[in-house]
C-alpha cells in the first residue's frame, strides 16, 4: 500500500483532540502521530491511531528509538514500532539524533551527543542497523540543547550533515529548536540553515519555546514565535515548501486555536514564493 | 572520553542529584550558566516529563495531596525509580508503594487506596483487546463440556476490594459527572468493592454489592459452572443475569483451566 503523499501543514496528533478529529473529520492536510504512545499491540490507543490513518495521511514521529545511544537497541521497541507502521502505513518514521537511554535507565527525554568524528562512526552505525529493523529510510530531526559538551569538535550542523551523508538518512529540521540552541551556544541560526544539504530535508517542525531568562527552553507549550517565523521564511526559501508541522504538547490548545497556527504556517508558504 | 562513560555519567546526574557536578565536568561553561547548572537543566527536564506523567497517572491523588506534597514526593520517587522501559506508559506502577510508605500519609492512607484504583484504571486502559465470545454456542455444548464451562470476565477488568470509598472519593473529583458526591460529606470509612473494566473506548467502574463482588471473583477465580450453582445456589441465576447484562462477563471456555 502506497502511503498518502504529505503536503502542506500539518499538526502534531494530541490525545485530547481526537475524538473531535475523528467526528468532525476537519480539514487538516496530515497529522504526525506520535509513536511512542501508540506502541502496545491490539491496544484500544492503537485502535485510535488506526481510525486516524484511515482518513488522514500521516508520519511517525518517536522519541525512543534511543538512535544515539551506547546500549544494544531495544528489541521489543523496534518490533512494536515496525508493527505499528505495518498498520498505519506512514509516508515516514521520524526520531531524534540524540540519546534517551544508558546504565539501563530510560530518561525519555532528549539529551545531546558529542559533535565528534567518533561519535558520527557511532551515530551512523545506529542509524543504519535502526533503517534495516524498520525497513525504510529515517527522517532524523535535530534536537534543542541546553548544553556542550567539552570534547565537541564539530559544529551542530557539521555533525548533523555528515551523520545524514553517511547514513543516507533524511533530515527533519525542527526549526524552534534550531532557533534555542542558537540562542543558547550562541551561534547564528542562519549559518545552521545554510549549512544543510537541501537534498536532505524532508519536513519542517515549528512549536514554541519559553524565554527562561539565561536560556530559551523548547516547552512545546506556546505559540510559535516571531523570531521562529522568521527563521522558517528563510528555510522555506533554501529548502523549499516543504512539509511543516505544528507541535504543541504542553498547555494544549483547542484544535481550532491549533490548526490556526498551522495555517499561518500556510500562509508563510503561500508568500514565500508569491 | 568514550561516549558509554560521558552517557552513563550525564543520565545518573539526570537521577541523582549528588551525580550534577561530577557529570558537568564533561560540560562547556558557557555565557550566565555553569556548567553544573546546564546540566541541571536536563535533570529538570526529565523529572519534569515523569511528574507530568505521573500527575496524569494519579489526577485524583494530585487534587487531594496538593501539588507542591505530590510534586516532592513524585521527584523523591522518579530519583529512586527511574524508568527502565521505553514504553513511558510502564512507568508510575511503584508509585503507589512510594506512597504507602510515606510517613506523611500512614494516618491517611486512603489516598493510597485511591492511588492503586488510579493506577487499575491506567492498566484497563492498556489492556490489549479481546475478542468476547458468541455466547450462543453455548445451546450446543455437549454434556462433558457443560461440566467444564468456565466464564471470564473482560481481560481488562480489576476487582478492587477496599476499606474506604475509593469509588465515591474518585467520583467527587471528576469534573464531567454533574451528579458527583461532595467530597466533605463522603463516609471515608466506608469499605467498597468496585469493578473496573474497558469496553471497547470506555472505561466502566462501578461499585458491586457483597453477592456481585463474591460471584465475580468466584468467576475470576475459574471455578465451573457445577462450583457455581453449588456455591451460588438459588442466587446463581439472578446473578448470572445481572452479570451478563451489565457486561462483566465477556467470554467462556470449556477447557479446564492449566
Amino acid at each position: 500500500m502506497t502511503p498518502n503523499p504529505i503536503l502542506g501543514c500539518g499538526i502534531g496528533l494530541r490525545f485530547q483532540h481526537i475524538d473531535q478529529i475523528l467526528a468532525d473529520k476537519p480539514p487538516i492536510p496530515w497529522l504526525e502521530i506520535l509513536s511512542d504512545n501508540y506502541l502496545t499491540p491490539g491496544s484500544v490507543q492503537q485502535d485510535y491511531a488506526i481510525e486516524i490513518a484511515q482518513h488522514y495521511p500521516v508520519t511517525l514521529h518517536g522519541v525512543g528509538m534511543s538512535l544515539g545511544a551506547t546500549e544494544p537497541f531495544n528489541d521489543e521497541y523496534f518490533q512494536r514500532l515496525k508493527a505499528l507502521a505495518d498498520q498505519l502505513h506512514p509516508a515516514w518514521i521520524s526520531d531524534h539524533l540524540c540519546w534517551t537511554s544508558a546504565h539501563g535507565w530510560v530518561s525519555h527525554d532528549l539529551l545531546p551527543l558529542p559533535y565528534t568524528e567518533e561519535t558520527i562512526k557511532h551515530v551512523v552505525q545506529r542509524i543504519r542497523e535502526a533503517q534495516d529493523r524498520l525497513e525504510r529510510r529515517l527522517v532524523i530531526e535535530n534536537v534543542s540543547s541546553y548544553l556542550q559538551y567539552q570534547e565537541s569538535a564539530l559544529t551542530e550542523w557539521e555533525f548533523i550533515t555528515a551523520v545524514a551523508e553517511e547514513a543516507d538518512c533524511k533530515l527533519l529540521l525542527d526549526v524552534n529548536n534550531i532557533y534555542v540552541s542558537a540562542f543558547n551556544h550562541d551561534f547564528d541560526p542562519c549559518r545552521y540553515l545554510d549549512s544543510i544539504p537541501i537534498e536532505r530535508v524532508q519536513q519542517f517542525h515549528l512549536a514554541g519555546y519559553e524565554d527562561k531568562g539565561t536560556h530559551l527552553l523548547d516547552t512545546h507549550g506556546h505559540p510559535v514565535s516571531d523570531s521562529v517565523w522568521g527563521l522558517y521564511k528563510l528555510a522555506l526559501q533554501r529548502f523549499g515548501a516543504l512539509p511543516t508541522l505544528i507541535e504543541w504538547d504542553n498547555n494544549i490548545p483547542s484544535l481550532e486555536e491549533l490548526l490556526a497556527e498551522a495555517h499561518k504556517a500556510t500562509e508563510a508558504h503561500i508568500h514565500a514564493f508569491a | 572520553m568514550p561516549l558509554l562513560e560521558l552517557q552513563h555519567s550525564l543520565i545518573s546526574a539526570l537521577f541523582q542529584r549528588d551525580q550534577l557536578a561530577e557529570a558537568a565536568k564533561r560540560v562547556k561553561a558557557q555565557g550566565s550558566l555553569s556548567s553544573e547548572q546546564r546540566v541541571g537543566i536536563y535533570r529538570n527536564s526529565a523529572h519534569g516529563i515523569l511528574l507530568d506523567c505521573l500527575e496524569s497517572l494519579y489526577p485524583v491523588c494530585f487534587e487531594l495531596v496538593g501539588t507542591e506534597f505530590f510534586g516532592r514526593t513524585a521527584h523523591n520517587f522518579i530519583d529512586q525509580a527511574p524508568p527502565t522501559s521505553p514504553f513511558l506508559a510502564d512507568y508510575g506502577a511503584g508509585f503507589v508503594n512510594h506512597l504507602a510508605e510515606h510517613p506523611a500519609l500512614q494516618e491517611m492512607l486512603w489516598i493510597v487506596e485511591v492511588a492503586k484504583l488510579e493506577w487499575a484504571r491506567h492498566a484497563a486502559w492498556h489492556t490489549v483487546n479481546q475478542v468476547a465470545s458468541d455466547f450462543a454456542q453455548l445451546e450446543g455444548l455437549s454434556e462433558a463440556q457443560q461440566a467444564e464451562l468456565r466464564f471470564q470476565l473482560p481481560a481488562s477488568a480489576h476487582l478492587i476490594s477496599s476499606n474506604t470509598s475509593i469509588h465515591s472519593i474518585w467520583l467527587a473529583h471528576q469534573e464531567e459527572y454533574p451528579e458527583k458526591p461532595q467530597f466533605e460529606k463522603i463516609d471515608l470509612q466506608e469499605a467498597q468493592q468496585v469493578l473496573l473494566f474497558r469496553e471497547q473506548r470506555r472505561l466502566h467502574q462501578t461499585t458491586l454489592s457483597t453477592d456481585d463482588w463474591a460471584f465475580l471473583q468466584a468467576i475470576q477465580q475459574q471455578l465451573s459452572m457445577g462450583e457455581l450453582a453449588e456455591q451460588f445456589a438459588d442466587q446463581l441465576p439472578w446473578l448470572f443475569s445481572v452479570a451478563m447484562q451489565e457486561g462483566w462477563i465477556y467470554s467462556f471456555t470449556t477447557t479446564p483451566p492449566a
